[in-house]
C-alpha cells in the first residue's frame, strides 16, 4: 500500500498520464480511500492550470518599446 | 484562439499583435532570465518578439501560442549566447532520494502519513488562483528565490506548455531529473498558495 508521501510524490506523473499500470492502479486505489490526497491532486491540477496566468501582463510603455522596435524593422 | 482571431494575427494586425505583446511578454521575460540572466532577458525577448511578427503568418495554430513563443524565445537566448561566445551550463544535479528534498517533507509522519493535510482551496477559476495582489507579491519573491534549474523548467513546461521531450532535449538533462527539478518547483508553489488559502497570508 502506497503512503501518502508517495502519492505526492507520483501526482506530478499521474496528472501528464505519465504512470505505469501497476503504480497507476495502486494510486487510484489509495486516492479512493484518502480524502487529503484526493484534495492534493485536485489542488495540484488546478494550481498546474493557473501557473501561465503568474505573469502580470505587460505595461503600456512594454508594449509601446516593442511595437516601436517592430515598427522600425518593418513596414508595419 | 479563435479561428477569426488567429486568421487577422496571422494577416498581421498589429493591434491584435500587441494584445499579444501585453499577454504574454512578462512570462518570456521570465522564460529567458534563467539562460540569458535578467540584463540581456529584456534584448533577447525584443529580439524574439520581431521574429514572432515576421513568422506569425505561418503560426499554425496546433500548439498554444505562448508554446510558439516560448520555443522562439528559447531560440533567440541560445542565439544571443552564442554570439557572446557563453555556454549556457544547466545544472541538472539530484541527490540519491530527490523526493526528500521537497517543500512539502515536514507536512507527513515518519510513516509517510499526512501530519499537516493541505487546506481546502477557494478554486472559482485558474486564473484567479494565482492573481490576488498579495499572493502575486509572495509568488514573485518565490520565483526570484528559486534555484535557476527548477525555475527554468517550471516555465518551460508549466507556464509555456513545452512537452517533456523539448524540454529534455533543450536542457540535454534527462527526464528523471526534469521530473525531480519540476516536481520541487511545484511543491514550494503548493505550499506557497496552501499557506495563503489557509491563513490568508503568506
Amino acid at each position: 500500500m502506497l503512503s501518502c508521501r508517495d502519492i505526492v510524490n507520483h501526482a506530478d506523473q499521474l496528472l501528464d498520464r505519465d504512470l505505469g499500470i501497476s503504480t497507476r492502479v495502486a494510486v487510484r486505489l489509495h486516492l479512493l480511500l484518502c480524502r487529503h490526497c484526493r484534495r492534493y491532486v485536485k489542488q495540484l491540477a488546478r494550481l498546474i492550470k493557473a501557473i501561465p496566468f503568474m505573469h502580470n501582463k505587460a505595461t503600456e510603455e512594454e508594449v509601446r518599446k516593442v511595437m516601436d522596435c517592430i515598427h522600425s524593422h518593418s513596414n508595419l | 484562439m479563435e479561428t477569426d482571431k488567429l486568421a487577422q494575427l496571422r494577416s498581421g494586425d498589429p493591434v491584435l499583435f500587441a494584445e499579444l505583446v501585453r499577454d504574454h511578454h512578462r512570462a518570456l521575460i521570465a522564460l529567458t532570465v534563467p539562460i540569458v540572466g535578467i540584463s540581456e532577458a529584456e534584448e533577447v525577448v525584443q529580439n524574439a518578439w520581431l521574429k514572432a511578427y515576421q513568422a506569425i503568418g505561418s503560426f499554425a495554430g496546433k500548439s498554444a501560442i505562448r508554446t510558439w513563443l516560448g520555443s522562439i524565445a528559447i531560440n533567440e537566448a541560445k542565439m544571443q549566447l552564442r554570439q557572446r561566445k557563453r555556454e549556457w551550463l544547466f545544472s541538472d544535479h539530484s541527490s540519491e532520494d530527490p523526493y526528500t528534498e521537497d517543500s512539502l517533507a515536514q507536512r507527513f509522519t515518519g510513516q509517510g502519513q499526512w501530519q499537516h493535510p493541505p487546506a481546502l482551496w477557494h478554486l472559482d477559476s485558474p486564473e484567479s488562483l494565482l492573481t490576488g495582489e498579495q499572493l502575486a507579491e509572495c509568488l514573485e519573491r518565490l520565483l526570484t528565490a528559486m534555484p535557476d534549474n527548477q525555475r527554468c523548467i517550471l516555465e518551460m513546461r508549466d507556464a509555456s506548455g513545452l512537452s517533456f521531450d523539448e524540454i529534455c532535449s533543450e536542457l540535454t538533462v534527462s527526464s528523471a531529473n526534469a521530473r525531480v527539478l519540476l516536481h520541487r518547483a511545484r511543491t514550494q508553489l503548493f505550499k506557497l498558495v496552501d499557506h495563503y488559502e489557509e491563513t490568508g497570508e503568506c
